[in-house]
């Protein structure tokens, strides 16, 4: 807490739970517009996905505090969750590929 | 925690105590292996994901998003208020995080027994097996941060408020991970 003043820290904070919330409606929202029992659309999938890695960029920077670490330690947080969230959505994809759940994919 | 300046290399750059964020890496690593898995099983069985995610309730894993997120904000404070010397202040907050996260606790009890009672439980498919052991893995790491919370409540020295804090935020951190895969894609 050096290079900031407490009250800016403070302010950081309540930003990043600002951030966390506007973004879970955000993405609970984008879900919700969607028909019940059947499959989510792209963008709702990928509002949720971006929101998903955002939160986690906001939880690790801000209320872990992970700014004050060296790049190196950032980055492997960062390349951790891009290899999470990435796997999984690949895998998604190739499952409503794979089983024709988006009839509004094709070209 | 004794004051002494140890060396841990580069995990000296990380806030806390170091141990803590081998925790940290070793829980995502393995959470990470349970959501890949997850996602493995919609490939192979999508009809019998659907159906199961077609049981869940989006606006309560949603609320449950945002009590985790509010008790991580106030932990965070929790830890901004020590280090500016208000142990009372510091202690209100961890309080209160403490307390969400029992709110986190009733809403996933909430669920339980209303899967409970549309008799859908661990054995019922591969789907409901994942969810029962993801959820009441995290779930139990919940009661853990929260133990790990009135501890360092009560020994409420910076270091150890980080430390505690953090394993608070890890948890926040795989509940913000899996809610969009279990709950939202669909």
């Amino acid at each position: 807490m050096s290079e900031e003043t407490s009250r800016a820290h403070g302010r950081r904070l309540n930003r990043a739970w600002a951030v966390l919330a506007g973004l879970t409606v955000l993405s609970v929202g984008a879900a919700l517009l969607g028909p019940d029992g059947q499959r989510a659309s792209l963008g709702s999938v990928a509002v949720a996905l971006v929101a998903s890695f955002v939160k986690g960029r906001q939880v690790l920077d801000h209320f872990l505090d992970l700014r004050r670490a060296g790049s190196g330690w950032r980055g492997l947080f960062n390349a951790l969750l891009l290899v999470i969230l990435g796997s999984c959505f690949a895998l998604y994809l190739a499952s409503m590929l794979r089983s024709g759940g988006w009839s509004a994919m094709g070209p | 925690m004794n004051g002494e300046t140890e060396n841990w290399g580069a995990l000296s750059e990380l806030p806390g105590n170091p141990l803590m964020w081998v925790l940290i890496l070793s829980e995502m690593l393995v959470f990470g292996a349970f959501f890949i898995g997850f996602a493995v099983v919609r490939l192979l069985h999508p009809e019998m994901v659907l159906a199961g995610q077609g049981a869940l309730s989006i606006p309560l894993g949603g609320l449950n998003t945002l009590i985790l997120v509010t008790s991580g904000w106030l932990a965070a404070r929790a830890v901004h208020a020590r280090a500016e010397g208000g142990i009372g202040r510091s202690r209100l907050f961890l309080a209160g995080a403490g307390a969400l996260g029992l709110g986190f606790l009733t809403v996933k009890g909430v669920e339980y027994a209303d899967k409970a009672a549309q008799g859908l439980g661990i054995e019922t498919d591969t789907f409901w097996t994942l969810f029962y052991l993801m959820t009441g893995f995290h779930a139990l790491h919940v009661v853990m941060g929260i133990v790990v919370l009135s501890i360092v409540g009560w020994k409420n020295s910076v270091e150890n408020l980080e430390t505690g804090a953090a394993f608070w935020h890890m948890v926040d951190l795989i509940w913000l991970i899996l809610f969009p895969l279990v709950y939202l894609l669909r």
